[in-house]
């Protein structure tokens, strides 16, 4: 039995943990910010933030402190444009829930770390965009961020140091494509929630056309833990490249669903056994989806891989925001395949012409086979209509469902012509 | 200037310009839906993706990119046409057409449509799509334009055309995914005066003109480049016509004036032209209170006589025109008088022409609504430049009537409206009337000549900003009409008391001869998109 990793969780995991500032302060909370406010410029957070190697835990793993170095450096006097921190706490991918958990344990350790973000941006302004479904998540962060308004860590002078600092939290609509940054950016602005053509990227031309930094909420709650104990001790968890700790929701045909939180670059195999406890009642595993809704299924023989970005890069799938779905031996990979095409039909925003005619051609293929008809040349129609999603729209929303598709169509062939051989 | 490579062709471009601008400028097509020169760049349909093997760097592009949104650098190299641009064009060609209806023969855009034109270009010519397609009901969008959502391919030039030109914000997308609409809201039909260009913008046949509509195919169309008559603004236009009928005005690219939108109100500017009911035909003269057609020749002999008769001369002799007249005919106008009659007076209601309409949002650029002027004629600024005579209440008008001129010469359709000037130059002994249509002058005049309109004669009209533009004939007019400058010229005695001028060219010629503002101007500089004018000499002294 593997024992947690803990460094996001450590809070939560306390009983009686109350989640509020008094309890998040007792625990040693609001040091790192106060250390960065005091005793580091920006430049400097923002170096020992790259030192530490954390990766974003949003999905695509973009080195966090590399990302914070593109926006401007120089400080945003009366003629310059403000610089804004986004933190994307528009959970949305299938199966993932961290976030949640982070949002409504211990919602001040990502809020530090977006307060020195903030700093670290010079950044006035933060915006977290939470989807709409999760109307406790909303309350309990504005709740988080009301204390630290009357604790006077937020507002004009913080501290006494003259830095000023204000956020906001801003209810989505519940699209999922806003967890998209730029289509996140364009909600937060007041219209639809749409892809944004890059270039210019957000660092240049984000929120209200001004330097912007999107972050997970995760990413964001490792940052006090790398400014009290540095970049060393939070590159001392994990292996090379593919720092810290990460925090896994594993959901589907186990016998323990939840999130646990382990180093990266821990086994797969491992995760699903003595994290999960295995899957249900004994049976066979079947297929594994690694990554969310949008990472390639794997099968069965293919999951002892370390579980990092880079792992599963190689594996031919992707970690994604690391939610772990299990399938046992009596699922029908055609019935998961429907059910992730006609997720992803409904939630494409219909702005490039490859996501919004393909997703909708595949949902009625993949629904031929569930109606138990079909042929051969379907299936490799499927997997060619697929193929021509994947690097031929504005975002990565495309790339999801293409290589989600082909994943189900490619590993589990025989699934499909049962449905028609028989 | 810097240049990138589109398979291996050189291309220039200006600096900050995309790929698709600088490539189509060069004269290279790319297919592409989405964008349009006059809007924001989505890059949305995906269509214009080509291959960047070099960014100018030595390093290639991993995916394909969208030719639209791709900023063009120095040294880049791009395919449009490799095995990897191909495969991307095609299959976005192939997305698109699953939830197209494929109802080109009873499409009003078949023949000029984008998407028809590319997938006969660029398509594979079959469909694998075997399931039922996307419909949308029938809505009802306006006076204007139809909108038949089927055949949408949700480019949403429509969108960002009601959203940034025209700020109305009454024409959005809806939904998402494949069942993304653009529509209006619910029960609010667009009212603004610039929907015909939705039409114009729409690469398929969603958006249509509804007065056009199932009238006839786009290909059997003529097309000759015209001004709209429509105010004083003068945006260029495409007359298309067939059989002598017109069926439409569309917009001609002109930065320097319309940019690519004009009104609807201009749209609609071709209905006159087809009008039979008021069309002269033929020369008419008033026997005895009746008018009786005659022919040209006789005409002029009564016409030359009744003046001999009269014997009037300088003061009590008048003309009058309105703004709608070109430049040669008024410069034919002033001539007949000084050089028949010694006299000066031809007068033209003066307007002032002022913007009319304002955005109803707040737009970071309302060229569009500088487009509509309350003057409704085309040519003021050429009268004002003719020096004709004009003022805001007609008051040297007036004051020349006192007199009791004896012979009024009407050009046109002036002062129609104002009832003091027309019973005072009822008065008059001869009332001559030239014009394309009947109207209260003809009804007043003793004799009538029938002359051409704007659609079917050569000739020049300075817009209000001073741009010199031409017109050009696109029908035939009735075989008994003339145009406006040889009757003016035959009234002036030609052949024998001077030259006869055939058509609007030939006297442009003898203006720039003259000199003045003309001087040294032919049709070859005006060209397809005019000339700017110095300022007239008057303004030039204040």
């Amino acid at each position: 039995m593997a024992e947690e990793k803990l460094l996001l969780l450590k809070n939560i995991r306390q009983q009686g943990y109350g989640g509020d500032y008094a309890s998040y302060k007792k625990t040693g909370g609001g040091a790192a910010f106060k250390k960065a406010l005091t005793g580091m410029t920006p430049a400097e957070v923002i170096e020992t933030v790259k030192e530490s190697g954390l990766r974003g835990r949003g999905g695509a793993g973009f080195p966090c402190g590399v990302k914070w170095s593109f926006m401007p450096k120089d400080l945003p006097g009366p003629d310059q444009k403000p610089h804004y921190l986004v933190c994307n706490a528009d959970e949305a991918e299938p199966g993932t829930l961290k976030d949640h958990v982070l949002m409504l344990g211990d919602p001040h350790m990502f809020i530090e770390g977006m307060m020195i973000g903030c700093y670290a941006m010079r950044s006035t302004h933060g915006y977290i965009y939470i989807r709409g479904e999760s109307p406790h998540a909303i309350r309990r962060v504005q709740a988080a961020i009301d204390e630290l308004y009357k604790a006077k860590l937020l507002g004009k002078n913080i501290l006494g140091s003259g830095v000023q600092l204000d956020l906001t939290v801003h209810p989505g609509a519940g699209a999922y494509i806003c967890g998209e940054e730029t289509a996140m950016l364009d909600s937060l602005e007041g219209k639809r929630g749409l892809p944004r053509s890059k270039p210019p990227f957000p660092a240049q031309s984000g929120f209200n056309a001004c330097p912007t930094t999107v972050n997970n909420v995760e990413t964001l709650a490792n940052i006090p833990f790398i400014l009290t104990e540095g970049p060393k001790a939070f590159a001392a968890f994990g292996s090379e490249n593919n720092t810290g700790t990460q925090a896994v929701s594993i959901s589907g045909h186990v016998e323990k669903p939840g999130v646990y939180e382990m180093d990266m670059g821990h086994n797969l195999k491992s995760i699903l056994e003595d994290f999960a406890g295995g899957v249900r009642g004994g049976k066979k595993l079947k297929a594994l989806i690694p990554g969310g809704a949008s990472a390639p299924v794997m099968r069965a023989d293919e999951i002892d891989v370390p579980y990092d970005f880079d792992s599963l890069m190689k594996a031919g799938t992707m970690r994604g925001s690391a939610a772990i779905m299990v399938f046992d031996e009596d699922t029908d990979m055609v019935e998961v395949a429907n059910r992730t095409i006609r997720f992803f039909n409904h939630e494409s925003c219909g702005q490039c012409t490859p996501c919004r005619e393909g997703t909708f051609w595949i949902k009625n293929m993949i629904r031929q086979f569930g109606d138990d008809a079909g042929d051969e040349a379907l299936l490799s129609l499927v997997h060619r209509a697929a193929g021509n999603i994947i690097g031929t729209t504005i975002c990565a929303f495309g790339d999801a469902v293409g290589g989600a598709l082909q994943g189900f169509v490619q590993k589990f062939p025989e699934d499909f012509r049962n449905h028609f051989q028989s | 200037m810097p240049t990138f490579y589109l398979d291996d062709q050189p291309i220039e471009f200006e600096q900050g310009e995309t790929v698709l601008k600088a490539v189509l400028r060069f004269g290279v097509q790319i297919p592409h839906y989405c964008y349009h020169p006059g809007l924001a760049i989505t890059a949305q349909c995906r269509q214009c993706l080509v291959e960047v093997t070099d960014m100018g760097n030595g390093r290639g592009m991993p995916k394909l990119q969208t030719a639209c949104s791709t900023p063009a650098s120095e040294g880049m190299k791009l395919s449009a046409t490799s095995e990897k641009a191909l495969w991307g064009q095609e299959l976005v060609n192939e997305f698109l057409l699953i939830n197209h209806p494929l109802d080109c023969p009873i499409c009003d855009q078949a023949g000029e449509c984008d998407l028809q034109d590319f997938a006969f270009a660029y398509g594979t010519g079959k469909s694998e799509m075997a399931f039922e397609k996307r419909v949308y009901g029938w809505r009802d969008v306006g006076t204007f334009i139809a909108l038949e959502r089927n055949r949408c391919i949700q480019c949403s030039r429509c969108e960002r055309f009601s959203r940034d030109i025209v700020g109305s914000h009454d024409f959005g997308a809806f939904l998402r995914s494949h069942e993304l609409t653009f529509d209006t809201w619910e029960d609010s039909p667009i009212t603004h005066k610039f929907q015909g260009n939705l039409a114009d913008i729409c690469p398929v046949g969603c958006i249509t003109n509804r007065d056009w509509r199932f009238k006839k195919r786009a290909w059997k169309f003529r097309k000759v480049e015209s001004v709209c008559p429509s105010c004083s603004t003068g945006c260029n236009i495409t007359l298309e016509h067939h059989q002598n009928r017109v069926f439409r005005i569309r917009p001609r690219e002109n930065q320097e004036v319309n940019r690519w939108w004009m009104c609807d109100e201009g749209r609609v500017g071709f209905k006159p032209l087809n009008d039979r009911h008021t069309r002269l035909g033929e020369p008419q003269v008033r026997v005895k209170g009746r008018f009786q057609t005659a022919q040209w020749g006789a005409v002029m002999e009564a016409i030359a006589m009744r003046l001999k008769e009269i014997g009037a001369r300088e003061k009590q002799v008048i003309a009058l025109t309105d703004t709608h007249a070109t430049n040669e005919e008024m410069f034919m106008l002033r001539r007949l008088l000084a050089d028949g009659f010694g006299s000066q007076g031809v007068f033209f209601p003066l307007i002032v022409g002022k913007q009319q309409e304002k955005p109803t949002h707040p737009l970071e650029d309302d060229f569009i609504f500088t487009l509509i002027t309350t003057d409704k004629s085309p040519n003021t600024e050429g009268a004002k430049r003719g020096d004709l005579i004009g003022d805001r209440d007609d008051k040297r008008l007036k004051a020349a009537l006192k007199e009791s001129p004896k012979v009024v010469i009407v050009l046109g359709a002036p002062f129609q409206q104002n009832s003091e000037i027309r019973a005072a130059v009822a008065k008059a002994e001869l009332i001559v009337y030239i014009g394309a249509f009947a109207n209260a002058w003809s009804e007043a005049a003793d004799v009538v000549l029938p002359g051409y309109t704007y659609a079917e004669k050569y000739g020049t009209w300075i817009n209000k900003a001073g741009r010199l533009q031409r017109i050009q004939p696109a029908l035939n007019p009735p075989e008994q009409a003339r145009d406006q400058v040889w009757i003016l010229s035959a009234l002036l005695g030609a052949p024998e008391n001077g030259e006869s001028f055939a058509d609007g060219r030939a006297v442009l010629e003898a203006m720039a001869a003259q000199g003045g503002d003309f001087a040294g101007i032919g049709g070859e500089q005006i060209g397809h998109l005019g000339l700017q004018l110095k300022k007239a000499a008057k303004e030039r002294k204040k």
